[in-house]
């Protein structure tokens, strides 16, 4: 008892700072987002007609807008949704075929030539992403696949066998046993692949569909560089390119978008864990 | 050892040429026919749909090289010969467009010669089938075989091909970019030429030169501040969660998880608007009487503003991530260690220091030195804060003062049309990129136990 008395007070200094800090950091961390929240709900869109942070009066006429009037063209939100939609959604089928092929192939096969793959998937990796821009660029140009979203869909899908290995690893945490079993029992590779590994792998197929999905949804680059044309645009480069003027269409446009994927987040949070420490830490 | 080495490679390479002699002698007449003509042989052995198949693909293949792939491939060589001339009507050659499409031609070849390569084989595995008094499989057992035996084979045709287009054809491309002359004056219609004027442009003391020394300093500066303040912020982030007194610390942790969930490019986006000239902070500036600053725009004082608050911003986002993995580590620290340690009389702070801190620095450093490469080309930050800024400040070509590497090169080649030398550069961060990711690779518990099979 004497000593829980002589710690009390010590106690409560240290909860005080504990508290006031997490309050700090809480509000460094949800005020942008507020901030961001708040303003797509503004009745007038100019960031400068703001008094301070916040808007002066609240309506949720920027959402209706938003689909509603495209001003002459300039921002046809409800095109680029589309568009971000169709692409992220093909990019994510495709892609996931591939990436779940290539790694439970690299990880359930001996052949010629897999650690040379594994070497140059390595070395691929290290270039940086920007440094064959200009060269897509032109490919692109010369196979009449600019202002596409079909050329979109080939490079996300086309590149995404190259972050094979948290794949990789998953297939071999699962033990190989049963595909032994089945090949004693006469099952061709097409069919343990089809009946047993794909079914088995649900988890690893949702994660690596959400993934694919996540980075053509998110990604302004590729799309600025290939599309040229306003209504073939995403979400992502129209909002690049809205002005200060245009400032609660631009919050709106991104809490669209955004409020799915912190949805998706915060269900799959776990897995989203284990896949960024997958690469690099091992066992 | 000279004696020894060429012993050893006289001893060598005849058994390759008489491996491929023997091959060419024993052979049945089908499978040279095959080695010409793809399809042939498996024809005469009665193998119609595949016979056709690769016939039909010889066909295209011819088709292709004769109508285009080896002027192509020639062009790849010369780089344009014939000057456009307007006055009569000469179209001329674009050297750009020579060099891809040459290269085009040449993974075309290299493509062609792996069917050509598996046609003979596919006719000597049936020749020997024959020779053993067997029958020719038919196309449904080919299929099946393929499905099976050959299985990752078929499966990593696509994924081969996706990845050689779209990721090792355009690296390939920039790299040849860097060792010619295309670029500033010399775009279509003039004519590019094999040359190193990029690399002397950029290693003399030109004004490239002086520019590619100032930004490699920033962007060493830049990768080194980010990633610490990105590691120690998220440690203190997950230490403080951590505490045992903190209640409902599920609930304290989803805000730093809602930074963490929304889309980068939209917190920088906001970021940009909430420090734009007319933006919240300087409109809150000005009523308290402070003029308005100049956070991120185009001039000479923005420099320091916009890189803290680059740095700032790049926190915000990614510190959550390292929150979320020491978290994860903290947990796996046994609580026996400080059970000891307190026993021992080891305060909280030596206790951090000798326990806690080395044991997630032990466990984080893949990942660091993983961030730490992509923070050196994190070309997004400063593309969105400052909106991809174009402006020409006295002292640097084509860049601006909080500009990286990454963002120079795209400045130079997608908006300037400097080709040669934003493809030098790309090779130069290449270079040390890479000796850091190998450095860790090779480091790596994974590459360690490589292939002891599980």
């Amino acid at each position: 008892m004497t000593a829980a008395h002589r710690v009390r007070p010590r106690r409560i200094v240290d909860d005080t700072l504990t508290y006031t800090a997490l309050i700090i950091v809480s509000l460094i961390f949800a005020f942008p987002a507020v901030w961001l929240a708040l303003a797509s709900f503004s009745k007038s869109g100019d960031l400068f007609s703001f008094s301070g942070f916040f808007p002066k009066e609240y309506s949720v006429n920027t959402f209706r807008e938003l689909f509603t009037n495209d001003v002459n063209g300039l921002y046809p939100y409800g095109k680029w949704f589309m568009n971000t939609l169709y692409v992220a959604a093909a990019s994510s089928l495709l892609g996931t075929l591939l990436v779940i092929l290539t790694g439970y192939v690299m990880s359930r096969f001996e052949f010629k030539g897999r650690a040379g793959l594994k070497k140059a998937t390595l070395l691929l990796g290290i270039f940086p992403g920007f440094m064959g821009m200009t060269a897509i660029f032109i490919i692109f140009a010369q196979l009449g696949l600019l202002n596409r979203l079909e050329a979109l869909i080939l490079l996300y899908a086309g590149t995404a066998p190259l972050g094979y290995l948290v794949q990789k690893g998953y297939f071999d945490s699962v033990p190989a046993s049963i595909n032994e079993a089945a090949r004693i029992d006469g099952a061709t590779q097409l069919t343990i692949f089809t009946r047993i590994t794909l079914p088995l792998s649900k988890p690893m197929i949702v994660y690596t569909a959400l993934t694919t999905f996540a980075w053509p949804w998110s990604d302004c680059l590729l799309p600025q560089l290939l599309l040229k044309q306003r209504e073939s645009w995403t979400v992502a480069v129209g909002l690049y390119n809205m002005p200060d003027q245009q400032f609660a269409r631009f919050a709106a446009g991104s809490v669209f978008i955004a409020v799915p994927i912190v949805i998706l987040y915060f269900c799959l949070v776990k897995y989203i864990v284990g896949g960024l420490t997958a690469g690099a830490v091992k066992e | 050892m000279t004696v020894n080495n060429t012993q050893k490679k006289r001893a060598r390479s005849p058994s390759v040429l008489t491996k491929l002699a023997a091959f060419a002698v024993w052979s049945p007449l089908p499978v040279k026919l095959s080695a010409m003509i793809w399809g042939l042989g498996q024809l005469i052995y009665g193998q119609i749909t595949k016979g056709l198949m690769l016939l039909a693909a010889f066909a295209g293949v011819l088709w292709f090289f004769i109508s285009r792939g080896f002027r192509d491939i020639a062009g790849f060589f010369t780089l344009g010969t014939v000057r456009e001339n307007l006055w009569l009507g000469v179209p001329g050659d674009n050297s750009m467009r020579m060099l891809i499409l040459g290269l085009f031609s040449l993974f075309a070849l290299g493509f062609a010669f792996t069917v050509w390569y598996t046609n003979v084989k596919d006719a000597a595995f049936t020749a020997r089938r024959v020779e053993r008094g067997k029958k020719p499989r038919s196309f449904r057992e080919s299929a099946a075989a393929l499905a099976d035996g050959k299985f990752h084979a078929a499966a990593l045709t696509v994924p081969v091909i996706g990845v050689a287009i779209f990721s090792i054809l355009p690296i390939v491309f920039m790299i040849l970019i860097a060792f010619t002359n295309m670029g500033g004056e010399i775009v279509h219609p003039a004519l590019a030429e094999w040359s190193l004027s990029a690399w002397n442009k950029i290693l003399s003391f030109g004004k490239v030169g002086a520019t590619f020394v100032k930004i490699l300093g920033w962007n060493a500066e830049w990768a080194i501040a980010s990633t610490a303040v990105n590691f120690f912020g998220g440690l203190l982030l997950a230490l403080l969660l951590n505490k045992k007194n903190v209640r409902g610390s599920k609930i304290w942790r989803a805000f730093p998880i809602i930074a963490y969930a929304v889309p980068g490019f939209i917190s920088m986006l906001g970021f940009k608007f909430m420090f734009s000239q007319s933006g919240p902070v300087n409109q809150m500036l000005t009523a308290s009487g402070r003029g308005a600053i100049f956070f991120l725009s185009n001039v000479e004082s923005a420099k320091w503003w916009a890189r803290g608050i680059g740095l700032f911003v790049y926190a915000w986002i990614s510190t959550p991530s390292i929150m979320l993995m020491t978290t994860g580590i903290l947990s796996n620290i046994s609580a026996d260690l400080y059970e000891a340690a307190s026993i021992d009389g080891a305060t909280p702070f030596k206790q951090f220091t000798k326990i806690t801190l080395p044991f997630v620095v032990f466990s984080l450093t893949p990942v660091l030195i993983s961030q730490f490469v992509g923070n050196f080309n994190n070309f997004g930050i400063f593309f969105f804060l400052r909106g991809g800024l174009q402006s020409n400040y006295a002292d640097y070509f084509l860049a601006s003062d909080t500009d990286l590497l990454i963002n120079w090169l795209y400045n130079l080649s997608v908006n300037n049309n400097y080709y040669s030398i934003g493809a030098a550069i790309s090779l130069m961060i290449f270079v040390i990129t890479g000796v850091c990711s190998l450095a860790v690779y090779v480091n790596s518990k994974a590459y360690k136990s490589e292939d002891t099979f599980r």
